[in-house]
């Protein structure tokens, strides 16, 4: 069960920046008759979100803690001083933009070309940050992983 | 041929500005974001940090509550931006909290 919560975590993430792409493009042609579905794809980005976030702060605060240790005393330990203390704070980017992205979608957009440019802008900053953010993720991940390996190596010598 | 808009779609004149929640919150996003990026300093993220008694807890949802705390006053009290102008903002705040993020571990 614990892995299902690691993986969906990331999962989430990605779904959230493919949404927010979706968002993009149709903001970018914003009309009467792609309205609604704006609105649509802006609601699965903030519901994407929250899940990543939900989902990555039970991680962080029941599992993380000996992963940390690990990484530590490993050859990567900047892994969590430099990285992972930016993702875990550089996430609160996206997020409340994803919570904002609805709101702003509410509004004619096809009409009203600066909730537009806000929407699109707010979508834009969320799928850049949730790239960076998911290869942040790897990087921590086989961060754990080279530990392991150095562990090994220094306990076969 | 031209599509068909709904009456208050119709009756709508085109505009740049921005109110109501898309411009109270807006405003409360930019705030709430470099907000999220004053808690990596040590005094305050450690004092978030003691209210709940994990490092994560506090500062992991102190951000959301500044956002919907203050986009409800923003909207309270009426407040109006142009659309491009809160576009900028939105942009600025996340460019200089993100920047700001990765130097500050960097350097730290």
């Amino acid at each position: 069960m614990n892995d299902v919560i690691l993986f969906a975590h990331p999962i989430f993430g990605m779904l959230g920046v493919l949404a927010s792409v979706w968002v993009f493009v149709e903001a970018l042609n914003a009309s009467e008759a792609n309205r609604s579905r704006i609105r649509i794809a802006a609601f699965i980005v903030t519901g994407c979100l929250i899940a990543a976030w939900a989902l990555g702060g039970y991680w962080r605060t029941a599992f993380y803690s000996p992963e940390k240790v690990i990484i530590l005393k490993g050859p990567w330990p900047w892994a969590h001083n430099f990285v992972m203390e930016t993702k875990e704070r550089l996430f609160f980017i996206p997020l409340i933009l994803a919570l904002y992205l609805p709101i702003a979608a509410a509004a004619n957009l096809a009409r009203n070309g600066g909730a537009r440019v806000v929407v699109m802008v707010a979508a834009a900053f969320i799928a850049l940050n949730g790239l960076a953010i998911e290869g942040a993720g790897a990087v921590i991940s086989y961060a754990v992983k080279v530990a392991f390996v150095h562990a090994g190596d220094a306990g076969v010598e | 041929m031209m599509s068909v808009a709904p009456a208050s779609d119709a009756a709508a004149t085109a505009t740049d500005d921005l109110k109501g929640p898309a411009a109270g919150f807006g405003l409360a996003a930019a705030i709430a974001i470099l907000f999220n990026a004053l808690l990596a300093w040590e005094p305050l993220s450690g004092y978030m940090a003691s209210l709940a008694g994990d490092f994560w807890r506090t500062p992991g949802v102190a951000p959301v509550v500044a956002f919907f705390v203050l986009g409800y006053l923003f909207t309270y009290h009426k407040f109006r931006i142009n659309g491009f102008r809160l576009a900028v903002l939105l942009a600025a705040a996340s460019i200089v909290a993100g920047g700001g993020l990765a130097l500050w571990f960097a350097l730290v």
